[in-house]
């Protein structure tokens, strides 16, 4: 074998220990799962059979998880949306060099660091309604005349409270890829833009925004998985109720809890197909190069 | 073109990254659930324990070992993570333990997909069952799928200086007399909502409903699994309107709508926000109320014999149970340990015959009959006469078959439908409608 030959294969035989891992611990699984979509697979119920689309027409059929899809479109929007928009401003905030940035940075990381199932747990005791932070620290500033009750009663409300724990969550790493994007644009373009009298917000709007476009994609996409698959904050703040229900607590459910692994087989690849379509299309919507602005 | 090239570039890593999502959702479940053994018993001299409990004292269970020469590898592990992995185990075929958790509402289920060794052989069930009154709980078509390892039953406990302050010395005997009370008991203590029941969707709802359904003289299912709750006047309806209108009537925190029961005890009960509760679990007054550390109601709260429709109720038997799943390494071992683990001595020790030092931490009272009179002799269990008494004539089983193989998706729907009929999305004969219909359909 030639030094040439060796050379274009050295890439190949590093990469090959990845693609196995990768391969054997996701693609086969995912294939797997993919296969047993269509079968009738229930321990309480054998044999294993094939249904074809029986599994998805039942889920389809089910109002529990019907409801599950609205409110985890629900939870996307807002978790998009507030994750984005509070990791811009935080990010804008922290551009700029002053005292103490050093410990407001690591402590906006702070959420992030936390396991979603102890940042739920502190939310639920900030939620509750006898004692929580949330009724008392309304309450003295005479926001609200008495105690309520925040979870459980109104969907919407129930919803957006459980998202906002996500967004607590998430919203660091916004800020950190925002930040990163927006130290990294050209000073003399600013300079320029000052001397033809831009001000801050044009600056912000004209240069900062399109030179972070791939930036806020990035985070757009993350929050968007995220919020797709969040489980832990509706599990606990929640716990099974179709009220704040999410595709990925039916999914456990269906399968681990009713035992009904061909549904639930069948709801992972909706929503697999469902995070990737909805991936793919934020990042053709959102993803441009700076020099292609 | 440069930049469709990227996000193409993009579209692959997302769809990978979604793909390793799906992978680690559903894992590589396997669709036998055969249950053949994986090995042969005896092939080893130790065994795995895998349950939702703290270990006994480890200079015991060096005792064990010492006289049978079996090492125990003890997990404690939490009630829904032991669920999820005996689940994804037992579908995988796959070893995990030589004992684990058998929980009375999963008796069913087992049975039917044979992941636990039906027991009947290696226990004299007979001789079992005039000693442990709740062995039925864990029989299932005259299989039996476990061991009970404790008494529990749900209990109506009150704190009695907030009722002698209220004058009420004498403790109602009905339903309708126990609201009076608790009326007076909530004027004159200033507990705005003195009754202490949980409405979160989870687990303990169910065994509320079930609870008071007991309390009303019935069960919520007939012994051939259909609804026996449909009926305006059946025992089941009637629990669940009462419930239900307790929680809107305000004789219940609002907040317990989204309040799990032993959060209920430990928040409201314990801190005296609450004055009774109806299903409480027996050991509660030991374990939860008499702790100074954690409770500002020590020595004040009691079990009482629980209200009934017209006289005293009956108490739902919901104890813990231990089996050998059928991927069991050392199946002789496992029996030597769960004989050695439920012997009359032993639950006695568990429960504080020896004092505190060699108590099972969260462990509620012996499943042993036994077990109770040794601890009632030595004088160190709290009202054991009053629980006695109840364990003897008025513990039943959930269900005259045992639970159900469905059982998990009924008691889903079952929590579903009170938390929204208490939460007004629903009225009380729709409530009731969607339990029966998911009754009818699971049982099709």
């Amino acid at each position: 074998m030639s030094a040439g030959h060796r050379g274009r294969m050295l890439p190949y035989i590093l990469l090959s220990p990845l693609v196995v891992f990768i391969g054997a611990l996701s693609f086969v699984p995912t294939a797997d799962t993919t296969v047993e979509a269509f079968f009738r697979v229930n321990p309480l119920d054998p044999p294993s059979k094939f249904v074809g689309f029986g599994n998805f027409r039942a889920l389809f059929a089910d109002s529990v998880i019907t409801t599950s899809w609205v409110n985890t479109a629900a939870y996307v929007v807002i978790g998009v949306v507030l994750s984005v928009l509070f990791g811009t401003a935080i990010a804008v905030a922290l551009k700029r060099r002053f005292r103490w940035r050093g410990v407001i940075l690591a402590l906006v990381i702070l959420p992030w660091a936390l396991p979603a199932v102890v940042e739920a747990v502190i939310w639920n005791w900030i939620y509750d309604p006898t004692f929580g932070v949330a009724n008392s620290a309304l309450h003295s500033a005479h926001l609200i005349g008495g105690y309520h009750v925040w979870l459980g009663l109104d969907r919407w409300l129930t919803i957006a409270l459980i998202e906002i724990v996500q967004v607590w969550q998430i919203t660091p790493l916004s800020a950190l890829v925002i930040l990163a994007a927006l130290q990294s644009v050209p000073l003399d373009l600013y300079e320029a833009a000052r001397v033809d009298g831009a001000g801050p917000v044009q600056s912000f709007w004209r240069i900062s925004l399109p030179m972070i476009r791939p930036a806020l994609a990035v985070c757009t996409v993350e929050a968007l998985v995220l919020s797709l698959n969040i489980f832990d904050q509706v599990y606990i703040l929640n716990g099974i109720a179709p009220l704040g229900s999410s595709v990925m607590l039916q999914t456990y459910v269906t399968a681990f809890e009713n035992l009904n692994f061909g549904g639930g087989y069948a709801l992972s690849l909706l929503m697999t197909l469902a995070t990737a379509l909805l991936s793919v299309a934020a990042l053709a919507l959102l993803y441009r190069r700076p020099e292609a602005v | 073109m440069k930049n469709l090239g990227t996000v193409r570039r993009a579209a692959a890593l997302v769809l990978s990254a979604a793909l390793v999502t799906l992978a680690a959702a559903c894992g590589s479940g396997n669709s036998g659930g055969s249950s053949s053994a994986v090995a042969a018993s005896g092939s080893s001299n130790s065994i795995t324990v895998d349950v939702a409990y703290p270990a006994p004292p480890a200079a015991l269970l060096d005792q064990f070992t010492k006289q049978t020469g079996i090492k125990v590898n003890w997990v404690n592990i939490g009630w829904d993570d032991l669920q999820t992995k005996i689940t994804a185990a037992m579908t995988a075929n796959t070893y995990f333990a030589d004992v684990a958790d058998v929980d009375w509402s999963k008796v069913g289920e087992y049975q039917k997909t044979g992941w636990f060794y039906p027991l009947n052989k290696y226990f004299n069930v007979a001789s079992l069952s005039a000693d442990m009154p709740q062995l039925n709980t864990f029989r299932s078509n005259n299989e039996l799928m476990g061991v009970p390892f404790d008494s529990s039953f749900l209990v109506t406990t009150v704190n009695t200086k907030d009722f002698a302050k209220a004058g009420i010395t004498t403790m109602p005997t009905t339903l309708a007399g126990f609201t009076t009370a608790l009326q007076k008991v909530g004027k004159a203590n200033g507990i705005a909502s003195p009754l202490d029941i949980q409405f979160a969707t989870a687990e303990g709802l169910s065994t509320c409903w079930y609870q008071m359904t007991a309390a009303f003289g019935g069960q919520v299912l007939t012994a051939q699994d259909a609804p026996a709750f449909t009926s305006p006047s059946s025992p089941g309806y009637q629990a669940m309107s009462w419930m239900v209108d307790a929680y809107k009537s305000g004789l219940v925190p609002k907040g317990n709508i989204n309040t799990t029961d032993y959060q209920g005890f430990t928040t409201e009960q314990a801190k005296n926000r609450t004055a009774a509760a109806l299903c409480d679990y027996s050991g509660s007054v030991a374990s939860i109320y008499n702790v100074p550390s954690s409770s500002s109601v020590v020595n004040q709260t009691e079990y009482i014999p629980t209200p009934g429709a017209s006289a005293v109720g009956l108490n739902v038997a919901n104890p813990d149970g231990i089996g050998i799943p059928k991927t069991a390494k050392n199946v002789a071992a496992a029996v030597k340990f769960i004989n050695w683990f439920t012997s009359t001595q032993n639950q006695a020790i568990w429960a504080g015959l020896n004092g505190p030092k060699d108590v099972v931490s969260t462990f509620p009272l012996p499943a042993r009959l036994s077990s109770f009179n040794l601890m009632a002799k030595a004088g160190n269990i709290e009202q054991a006469a009053q629980l006695e008494a109840i364990l003897k004539a008025h513990a039943q089983a959930p269900f005259p078959n045992g639970a159900p193989s469905w059982y998990v998706q009924f008691s889903a729907a079952v929590q579903t439908n009170i938390h929204e009929a208490a939460a007004g999305q629903e009225t009380i004969p729709q409530a009731v409608s969607a339990i029966a219909a998911e009754v009818s359909q699971l049982a099709a």
